[in-house]
């Protein structure tokens, strides 16, 4: 059916050399591209952040009234917290612990996402001009979100934990107990190479663990929700709720290390 | 130059929408491939050298925004104009129904190839995840594809 002429092979050579070379300038075509885009995705990021506002009116009113409800709930509990917060930072102080220094952020709005589905990733409207830079690891108020793997100068793209290239050291709060959380595509995590008379059951909190040369130590990765055996029998596998809902995930923070 | 400005800035219209498709239209978090359909499109309604610098240029932009270091897309995306160039002289491919099956067939082998590329750089994935993100794109791909065709054949006048 398909007959190739010499006229033909060397045209699809010809192409080849092409499409070679463009991949070994990719990275500068792929800032000018990010680049030229920035402006518009971040149009229609706040266009479609204004228009779900209006459709989703009620729901964001009655969301309000439950928001508002547990705010008032939470600033009681954090006034007696403060007073615990205090006592702690005097019991620390005499027991000579180094303060942890706080961690700092850079506030970041996702503008774009992964065009394809076999990748999970956003585009972020923050670059090297604000300080991101590759490798840099992003949050939200929720918990982990990705690391940042490429940085423009006014936006970088961020690969989110769910990912399967992610390998996340973590480690389960309550025992202590050490595995890789990777990401699948799907909505949840699996954590790894767990051995079989591993402390771990469903509800555990799972995170990052200070084995990590990536992330740093603590940040809350998911929650367990199921636990199975690997098909070789030598290990156990647990699938891990992310606590941040990474499908529709908007804002981010990049921390500073 | 008329046709190139018209390709330039569709191109430019359809990566921004693949890229901001809104999440409540997506299915199982699949969108479709705009990009695809278009580069595809353009073998049926232009000539074939402006098809496959048009497909290069589409399979470039996605690249552009994708994590992989690697320009896959726009090789595929150039392989894939190429052999619906060759399909079209083989058969008639008039029939909307002919282009919606090439649409599909092209949809299935792309993702085929991205997913076995993740799988060859060792990442794991699940075998329903794996044909969830093959067959569902794959048909949200072809179902949106009619919608690209027409304008395809508006901007070739």
């Amino acid at each position: 059916m398909f007959k190739l002429s010499r006229k033909t092979i060397i045209n699809f050579v010809f192409i080849a050399c092409a499409v070679v070379l463009i991949s070994i300038f990719s990275p500068f075509l792929k800032n000018s591209a990010q680049k030229t885009f920035n402006p518009h995705l971040s149009l229609i990021s706040l266009l479609k952040r204004e228009c779900a506002g209006i459709i989703f009116y009620h729901r964001n009113m009655v969301e309000l009234a439950r928001l508002k409800n547990e705010a008032e709930n939470l600033r009681r509990n954090l006034f007696d917290l403060r007073e615990v917060g205090q006592e702690n930072i005097r019991l620390k102080n005499l027991l000579g612990f180094k303060q942890k220094s706080p961690l700092r952020l850079i506030p970041a709005r996702v503008i774009a996402r992964s065009p394809d589905s076999w990748s999970s990733s956003v585009i972020i409207d923050k670059g090297r001009y604000n300080g991101v830079r590759p490798g840099m690891v992003a949050i939200n108020n929720l918990g982990l979100v990705g690391r940042v793997m490429e940085s423009s100068e006014n936006n970088s793209k961020i690969l989110l934990i769910n990912d399967p290239s992610q390998g996340i050291s973590s480690i389960v709060q309550r025992s202590r107990q050490e595995g890789l959380v990777s990401g699948s595509l799907g909505a949840n995590l699996i954590m790894r190479y767990l051995p079989p008379e591993a402390q771990i059951s469903p509800g555990d909190i799972i995170i990052t663990s200070e084995l990590s040369q990536v992330y740093p130590k603590g940040l809350l990765v998911g929650k367990v929700i199921n636990i199975g055996k690997e098909l070789s029998g030598l290990s156990r596998y647990a699938v891990v709720k992310p606590a941040v809902e990474l499908s529709t995930i908007e804002e981010v923070f990049v921390i500073v290390p | 130059m008329k046709n190139w400005l018209l390709i330039l800035s569709t191109l430019i219209g359809l990566a921004t929408l693949q890229l901001s498709w809104p999440a409540p239209l997506k299915i199982f978090n699949a969108n479709p491939d705009f990009l695809l359909i278009f580069s595809v499109s353009l073998v049926f309604y232009f000539n074939f050298k402006i098809a496959l610098v048009s497909g290069i240029l589409a399979g470039l932009l996605k690249d552009a925004f994708l994590p992989s270091a690697l320009a896959i897309n726009t090789a595929s995306f150039a392989v894939w104009s190429y052999f619906t160039f060759r399909l079209s002289s083989q058969i008639s491919t008039e029939n909307d129904y002919v282009r919606l099956v090439i649409i599909l067939i092209i949809a299935l082998l792309n993702n085929a190839v991205a997913g076995i590329q993740i799988l060859s750089s060792g990442s794991f994935i699940p075998v329903g995840i794996f044909l969830r993100n093959l067959i569902i794109p794959s048909v949200y791909t072809m179902a949106l594809s009619p919608l690209v065709f027409k304008l395809t054949k508006k901007i070739s006048g």
